[in-house]
């Protein structure tokens, strides 16, 4: 049933007063900085495709394994070299295993590597960054021309090093290698933010209203940098993937039977003018990973930081 | 005693060019529940004192070179910062000038209030949030409970002051500091604001220090008012006594600078400015620092010299000029 509405105009000559003034306009729509990246990120078709085949690949990897009727590492050599069919998607390697199977969890090896050393990266560069940034003064000025020695450090050699020093090669092994020598950007960044972050009134606002220092960093300044750090994810995670895939092409990395992209692709090396599948398979998932991951950065930061856009 | 005490303080800012002092030599006290005002242009000292008295002064380059601040009787020059923290928020509280920017866009205006009560009060979640109801509809913001849920950019200019004025109020404080509350804000919205304020103000038997540069904002609400000119007291009374008879030189020409609507002449004068810029406070001049601008440094007088000294020159009624208008009045009529 329709109801007759009071007017809304103010009566001339009749005073409103200002509180039910106020209370007149309808509850306004939520939106928040998370829900209008989100509507902008998926404006953005080339990164929502990167996104699913991204998520695609992540399941693929993840369900694979557990739903295929091979084991990965059973070897058997009646079965080598079988190029595609319906009973190994992808063929199989030299020992005869299940291609489909192994790329899946040499996948769970690769990314896992890669966001594992992305976060191990983000970690160190954030609270070196944010120390570095907040404090100021000589401490800054210490620790960013230490800094700009270590710059320059070259990763991948410094990662082979760091590998030979520790001797075994494992996950975390390889996490520590990858991450320790390509932390710098990510601190130098932080850094930046940090200082613009700190001059804002509201730091000063809250020291006014008596918060201690660790409270103002972690509630005032480093939430605001989250839009940054969430886009440095996905900028790191192709050069740590490629340094991954190159240490095992190069033979430094994950130890057989385990697998990784990289140590498939060095396994397909081999035998690659008879079984080309070999190489392909694992070089076309690290390059769909990487694009994608570049292509989601992109839109990434296109959600979260309207203001660098370029129209 | 007076709930604040403040004396001969000053606040230098090193630089490469060389000390600045942003604020030399400055003294006043304040009673409990009243209200002072501090004017003057932009860079004579007065966010600086009022930062020197929070202890939120950027160090370096800036430093308290010297004097004290007595508050509730403890000396806050040199008191540690862990110290200087509990203080803050719990009896003194300040507001900012800039509403758009003095709130945090990543947390909810409830997380904002909750925040610094759980900081002093020690007050569980629920009843935290209890009082952050309390406090917004205090400030009379409409539809409390709800908008406590919401992100500052939901807020209008004159709402989130408003937010600010909450917080800062939240814990009880004895002396609000309020710098340039309303500059930032619509004419209308300033109206309300200052009302706001000076009824809180009342109700709570809070201390205020308004630091502004409007004389329109201090003629209604302050109690006392300082003029500040180059880092110094240059005139301090009381609002009344202020405006009806103004004694230094800077001071009538502050309130001259000002539009009027009820004068014939005003449709076709044009306002007066004041000529020239304040000094260098690096190397302020040896004289009257007002002297380089002041038309009447030329009667004569040792003020080109040496610098005049702040005197009572009527109960209550301070000056820092070698010619305060009374006195040069009756020179004028003697020559006369």
């Amino acid at each position: 049933m329709l109801r007759r509405r009071e007017p809304a105009v103010a009566v001339p000559g009749q005073a409103v007063p200002p509180v039910a003034a106020m209370e007149a306009g309808a509850p306004i729509r939520q939106t928040s900085l998370w829900r209008d990246a989100w509507v902008r990120y998926l404006r953005n078709r080339g990164a929502v495709a990167c996104g699913i085949v991204f998520l695609m690949l992540l399941l693929y990897c993840i369900l694979a394994p557990v739903f295929s009727p091979y084991d990965p590492n059973a070897v058997d050599f009646k079965l080598a070299h079988q190029s595609i069919s319906w009973h190994h998607p992808l063929g199989t390697d030299k020992y005869g295993r299940d291609l489909f199977t192994r790329t899946a969890l040499g996948g769970r090896i690769s990314i896992g590597i890669g966001f594992g050393a992305t976060i191990a990266i983000l970690g160190i560069g954030v609270l070196y960054g944010s120390i570095s940034g907040f404090v100021g003064g000589k401490l800054d000025n210490g620790m960013m021309r230490l800094l700009d020695a270590l710059y320059g450090l070259p990763y991948l050699p410094f990662a082979i090093i760091t590998l030979a020093i520790v001797g075994t090669v494992t996950f975390w092994t390889m996490v520590v290698a990858l991450s320790i020598a390509s932390w710098f950007t990510t601190a130098r960044i932080v850094r930046g933010q940090i200082i613009t972050l700190k001059e804002n009134d509201y730091v000063r606002a809250a020291q006014s209203l008596g918060a201690r220092w660790y409270r103002v960093l972690g509630r005032h300044v480093l939430p605001n940098t989250m839009g940054v750090l969430v886009i440095a994810v996905f900028l790191e995670l192709p050069g740590v993937i490629l340094g991954e895939a190159f240490l095992s092409f190069i033979g430094l990395g994950i130890n057989p039977p385990d697998a990784s992209w990289g140590s498939m692709a060095q396994d397909g090396r081999e035998a690659y003018r008879l079984y080309p599948m070999e190489i392909i398979i694992p070089s076309v998932a690290i390059g769909t990973l990487v694009l994608c991951a570049n292509f989601i950065a992109d839109g990434l930061r296109d959600a979260l930081d309207p203001r660098t856009r370029e129209t | 005693m007076p709930l604040l005490e403040v004396n001969d303080l000053r606040t230098h800012f090193f630089t490469r060019e060389g000390a600045v002092r942003a604020v030399d030599g400055v003294s006043f006290s304040l009673e409990k529940g009243a209200t002072l005002s501090i004017v003057g242009e932009s860079g004579c000292g007065k966010s600086v004192t009022a930062l020197s008295l929070m202890g939120l002064i950027p160090k370096p380059p800036a430093e308290i070179v010297g004097g004290s601040i007595m508050f509730n009787g403890q000396e806050l020059v040199g008191l540690a910062e862990h110290d200087l923290e509990d203080i803050r928020g719990r009896q003194m509280a300040m507001i900012f000038q800039d509403p758009m920017t003095s709130l945090n866009p990543t947390l909810t205006i409830g997380t904002q209030i909750i925040e610094t009560l759980e900081r002093h009060l020690k007050l569980g979640k629920a009843e935290a949030r209890k009082r952050a109801v309390e406090l917004l509809e205090e400030v009379r913001i409409p539809n409390a409970a709800a908008r406590l849920n919401d992100y500052p950019h939901r807020y209008s200019g004159g709402m989130r002051q408003r937010v600010m004025i909450a917080i800062a109020l939240s814990c009880r404080p004895q002396l609000l500091i309020a710098d340039e509350p309303t500059t930032a804000l619509d004419v209308t919205v300033q109206a309300q604001v200052l009302d706001l304020l000076d009824d809180l103000r009342k109700e709570h038997e809070m201390a205020m220090i308004l630091i502004t540069h409007d004389m329109g904002v201090v003629a209604e609400a302050a109690d006392e008012v300082l003029v500040m000119y180059a880092g110094q007291i240059v005139e301090s009374a009381g609002v009344n006594e202020l405006f009806d008879k103004p004694e230094h030189p800077y001071t009538e020409a502050l309130l001259g600078a000002l539009p009027t609507i009820d004068e014939e002449t005003s449709r076709d004068s044009r306002l007066v400015a004041i000529p020239g810029r304040p000094p260098d406070l690096v190397a302020p001049p040896p004289t009257c620092r007002f002297a380089p601008r002041c038309p009447y440094a030329s009667l004569g007088d040792s003020c080109t010299v040496e610098p005049p000294e702040l005197r009572e020159i009527r109960t209550g009624h301070f000056v820092r000029s070698a010619h305060p208008t009374s006195e040069r009045v009756r020179a004028e009529e003697t020559i006369a």
